[in-house]
């Protein structure tokens, strides 16, 4: 073949030009479809001559195309641009005609026809030329060739992309066929293996910004006023819409491998061009990337963006601000799928930039070496703390409950909390971090639980997870104590009547307030008989605050409607009024020199709460009771009241000394209302006394001595007035040692606990049980602190110096046996 | 007759500072103008020029780049496939000078490695107000191994044999080339696409 091709043009080189009969066949056909004057246009009939020849000698079609080429750049050396555009018309009409399998021969002159045009500097051939592509573009062809090269096309339409034409309908034309020659050559090349891989990084950062460079000038498009007949039209050719469109069609071929490639240079031109603040064009750019790509590998941005936000991590705030409000965005457009098979690595990276955040805060730079390269801006920190905060929640929200719960165990381990076998950064910075943390990290959690209806309380609250979340609640900060309420109330809330309880009222007919109560079911009866106990401590503690304002308050009372509404049983029930009923007490016998206010509101809540259970309970001996007290306290002592403790200024009184004992709500009567209908009066008549925990007494701070004689100040201010008091709420050396030893209850919590497990790991999916794993390595882990921390340390003699060991300061260096296990452990 | 207008084919990018003049050198080799006010490139330019050297015709393309940080993604994606780059600084802007060793970098990373790289110091028509010396230029291009050219867009001066010279030296690393790999593999710069290459020398 080609020795024939040597021939022709040999023949042709020889001959051509001094008689045109000799010429070749083909080559008169073609010249026969140029007129005289190039202003008449093809030459219809000789073209269909043309076609007719090309179709029943498809062999030909090579040197056919060859010499229209050849003609072609011929005419665009002399400037006859009539007879360009005549060659071009033709080549496109064969190309139409021919089908797929002779093509190929044909199309590498037809190329090397488009880029003689794309090379020229005439905005006109230029566009014939892309027109031309785009055309051939769709032709689906069924032969692979081999080599062909796009580089040069990519390159070019690129350019034409940025083109900077002084005439704006010029440049607005050139540009629109850069898009349009753009979308021809993925469309080209996007699903032939063969070919110059179109997803390669080369090509890539040419096409995603040249499209993303057209897609943010929307502004400047529509600001310009075209007239009214043309607007139509141009709005359908505006190269932001065209290069929106393109943008898509992209990345709907993408396949997972080529993903990365292609969102990279997105990334990196928000960079370039500081699009990440404002962020509007961040996120409607990623919108369109996540609406358009194969849902299955939409998990695959989500990472890319976390990856960047790593990459920026010393940025300035607002921009990672931006990325983190897309990624928000992102995330629930994914929905199900955003997180992908690395849900904590995501909750991870988040919770490493907040935390990261923090530390700029308080250093005020970036980093502590450098000094003060950079100023940070304290309010853009904490801007980018609530971006993270809320994106947190919104991946949360796109979660399985069973994932959400192990999310929220996740947050939960990473809050710093003084326990007993790990000390915190000591000193000032390191507990004004140690706050800043524990809110943030909180208000993460909170924003996770918010909305999470979770079917069984046991498995949403872990002992692992209530037990730190608890602790968390015992904290001198009053912001912090707020927060662990919230959680708490947005978990035992599951039939949205939080908002019915958000004020503390006494009612007279609560069946306004339109209760959704479903029966207690058997998992929260288990549930409740495990974690009663602790949850009533937290509250009256939680109580006792002095710190606590109005919003405390509240919440208690929310917490405490809800216990009854959504977990209560007889028992419970029971054990709620001895809990408020204990609360009276604090307020009454007034033991921390609680000021009126805290005074006034603790008597407040428990009427509140009594009358809300009171009539639940529907006992009309009770409701009577409490009714009494109620009017009692209007006429002698409305201060008592929630209407007149939680209002803006509340109306109080000087001294609560002189209570007339009509005001007050008495167990014994209680009791005696209540065992008729048949609750367990032996029990009601019995005080509530909390126990308090080494737990307790470290969050707070508080010398293990002090705890000690507080206790035993409560017992005996307690013993003298209360004869009933069962001998198993005695707190002395026997009821310890006995408690400990209780071994029927152990016995029956082994048992069930061992159920637990067996189901566990029946029915829970591989990561969880790995999380499982996890948490047991960090209980391993704590265990084995304890040791070293006792054999570094003398061991603790009895009373006094216990308070110096816990109150000296730890501040010494993590020693290896200190450095945690890496998660990958667990694996 | 051959099928090609062209017997060599280089791709020719320019680099440099925003503001070095790296357009008005395209366009004063390409159109022969120097066109006052020249806005700031976006993204890329392009151009095509084809001279002649010893009778053989060789097509250079000449991408022109946007200096401006922001369009830095996208012109590095140019430097790939360039045979040739000039870099560009301005004699009468310390700055633009001392941008080199970053630029060096850029072209060390982006670029292929047998790419010809030109240093090239414009506007020697404000010779009252340099500020970088020429002594300190060759001294730098020198150290650097780069080939070293001044040259002033606005009065035409060098600028034919900045580009004429380039396209020599193209010419010559391609011959080289050819020799040492006698493969008939796609060389850089060799403009002639395999298919045709026997017609072209039957001729």
């Amino acid at each position: 073949m080609d020795c024939r091709a040597a021939v022709d043009h040999h023949v042709c080189n020889g001959v051509c030009g001094c008689c045109g009969a000799l010429r070749p066949r083909y080559k008169r056909l073609v010249d026969n479809i140029f007129p005289e004057d190039p202003e008449d246009g093809l030459v219809k009939t000789n073209m269909e001559k043309l076609t007719f020849y090309a179709l029943s000698a498809p062999e030909k079609l090579d040197r056919i195309g060859a010499y229209l080429s050849e003609r072609l750049i011929r005419d665009v050396g002399r400037h006859r641009y009539g007879y360009v555009c005549i060659a071009m018309e033709a080549l496109d009409q064969l190309l139409m005609a021919c089908h797929c399998q002779s093509i190929n021969l044909f199309v590498e002159s037809f190329l090397k026809m488009v880029a003689k045009l794309l090379e020229s500097e005439k905005p006109n051939l230029q566009i014939l030329g892309t027109n031309s592509f785009v055309k051939f573009a769709n032709i689906e062809e069924d032969t692979p060739s081999y080599h062909r090269s796009y580089d040069f096309f990519v390159s070019r339409f690129s350019e034409m992309c940025h083109s900077s034409h002084d005439e704006l309908e010029i440049r607005t034309k050139i540009r629109t066929s850069g898009i349009k020659g753009l979308q021809g050559v993925v469309r080209k090349t996007v699903n032939d293996e063969l070919q110059a891989n179109i997803w390669d990084p080369q090509h890539m950062d040419k096409i995603v910004p040249s499209l993303l460079f057209n897609l943010q000038h929307a502004e400047e498009a529509e600001s310009r006023s075209p007239s009214p007949l043309q607007a139509t039209e141009k709005e359908k050719e505006s190269p932001t819409e065209l290069a929106e469109r393109c943008l898509r069609e992209l990345l709907g071929r993408a396949a997972y491998g080529n993903i990365k490639n292609a969102i990279k240079p997105v990334l990196i031109h928000l960079d370039n061009h500081s699009l990440w603040e404002p962020k509007t064009f961040a996120i409607r750019c990623f919108k369109i990337i996540m609406y358009s790509i194969q849902p299955q590998h939409s998990h695959l941005v989500i990472q890319q963006l976390l990856g960047h936000l790593d990459a920026n991590s010393k940025s300035a705030a607002t921009v990672r601000a931006g990325i983190v409000e897309v990624l928000s965005e992102a995330a629930v457009i994914a929905a199900s799928g955003s997180v992908g098979p690395t849900v904590l690595e995501v909750f991870n990276t988040l919770l490493r930039q907040l935390r990261l955040s923090i530390d700029y805060e308080l250093t005020g730079s970036y980093d502590c070496a450098v000094i003060s390269a950079q100023i940070i801006k304290e309010h853009e920190e904490r801007m980018f703390q609530e971006a993270v905060i809320k994106t947190t929640g919104s991946f949360a929200s796109t979660l399985p409950t069973y994932q959400r719960s192990e999310v929220m165990l996740f947050i939960m381990s990473k809050v710093p909390l003084p326990s007993l076998h790990h000390a915190l950064d000591a000193g000032k910075a390191g507990e004004n971090r140690n706050r800043l943390t524990q809110i943030m990290l909180l208000k993460s959690l909170l924003q996770v639980s918010t909305g999470f209806q979770c079917s069984n309380m046991l498995t949403a609250l872990p002992s692992s997870f209530l037990d730190r979340l608890l602790s968390a609640a015992l904290m001198e900060d009053a912001d912090l104590r707020l927060f662990v309420l919230e959680i708490l109330i947005s978990f035992i809330d599951r039939h949205g009547n939080r908002p019915k309880f958000s004020t503390i009222s006494t009612i007279n007919d609560i069946s306004v307030l339109k209760l959704k109560v479903d029966k207690c079911s058997r998992q929260d009866t288990v549930f409740m008989k495990k974690h009663s106990q602790q949850l009533y401590r937290h509250i009256y503690l939680t109580s006792k605050e002095e710190s606590n304002v109005q919003p405390h308050y509240e919440a208690l009372y929310s917490m405490l409607a809800l216990i009854s509404i959504e977990l209560a049983n007889e028992e419970v029930v029971v054990d709620l009024i001895r809990l408020v009923l204990a609360v009276q007490e604090i307020a009454q016998i007034n033991e921390d020199n609680l000021p009126v206010y805290n005074r006034c509101a603790l008597y407040a809540l428990g009427a509140a709460y009594l009358n809300l259970i009171s009539q639940l309970t529907t006992v009309p001996a009770f409701c009577q009771h409490i009714h009494e007290v109620l009017e009692t306290r209007q006429k002698e002592a409305p201060y008592l009241l929630p209407e007149d403790v939680f209002v803006e200024t509340p109306r109080l009184t000087k001294s609560l000394d002189h209570l007339v004992p009509e005001v007050f709500f008495r167990q014994s009567k209680i009791s005696e209302v209540l065992g008729g209908s048949g609750y367990n009066s032996d029990r009601l008549s019995t005080p509530y006394i909390p126990q308090l925990t080494d737990e307790d007494r470290l969050s707070k701070r508080k010398s293990i001595g002090e705890t000690i004689s507080l206790q035993v100040e409560v017992e005996s201010r307690n013993s003298p007035e209360k004869e009933e008091r069962a001998p198993a709420e005695e707190i002395t050396y026997e009821t310890l040692k006995k408690a400990i030893v209780d071994s029927v209850a152990v016995e029956e919590q082994e048992r069930e606990r061992r159920r637990l497990v067996v189901e566990k790991f029946q029915k829970a999916p591989f990561e969880e049980i790995a999380a499982h794993c996890g948490a047991r390595a960090s209980l391993l882990q704590s265990k084995l602190n304890q040791i070293f921390e006792i054999t570094i340390r003398p061991p603790p003699s009895p009373s006094g110096t216990i308070t110096a060991a816990y109150g000296q300061p730890q501040n010494h260096s993590i020693p290896v046996y200190e450095m945690k296990f890496p998660d990958l452990c667990v694996y | 007759m051959s099928m090609e207008d062209y017997d060599f084919l280089f791709k020719i990018v320019l680099i440099g500072n925003a503001g070095v003049g790296k357009t008005c050198l395209v366009r004063r080799f390409t159109q022969g103008l120097f066109p006052p006010g020249q806005g700031a490139t976006i993204g890329v330019d392009f151009m095509i020029k084809t001279v002649e050297i010893n009778g053989e015709k060789v097509k250079l393309q000449i991408w022109d780049t946007a200096g401006q940080e922001r369009f830095r993604s996208i012109t590095q994606s140019y430097y790939r496939s360039a045979n040739a780059l000039i870099l560009t600084y301005d004699i009468t802007c310390e700055e633009s000078f001392r941008c080199l060793p970053e630029w060096l970098r850029e072209i060390e990373q982006y670029a292929s490695n047998k790419v010809i790289t030109v240093l090239v110091g414009n506007k020697i028509d404000l010779a009252e107000k340099r500020e970088v010396s020429k002594q300190r230029a060759e001294e730098f291009s020198e150290a650097q191994n780069m080939y070293y050219l001044e040259t002033s867009a606005k009065e035409s001066d060098n600028v034919e044999k900045l580009f004429l010279d380039l396209a020599c030296r193209l010419i010559s690393e391609a011959r080289q080339n050819t020799l040492v790999n006698n493969v008939a593999s796609p060389l850089p710069g060799e403009g002639k696409s395999i298919s045709y290459l026997t017609c072209c020398n039957f001729n």
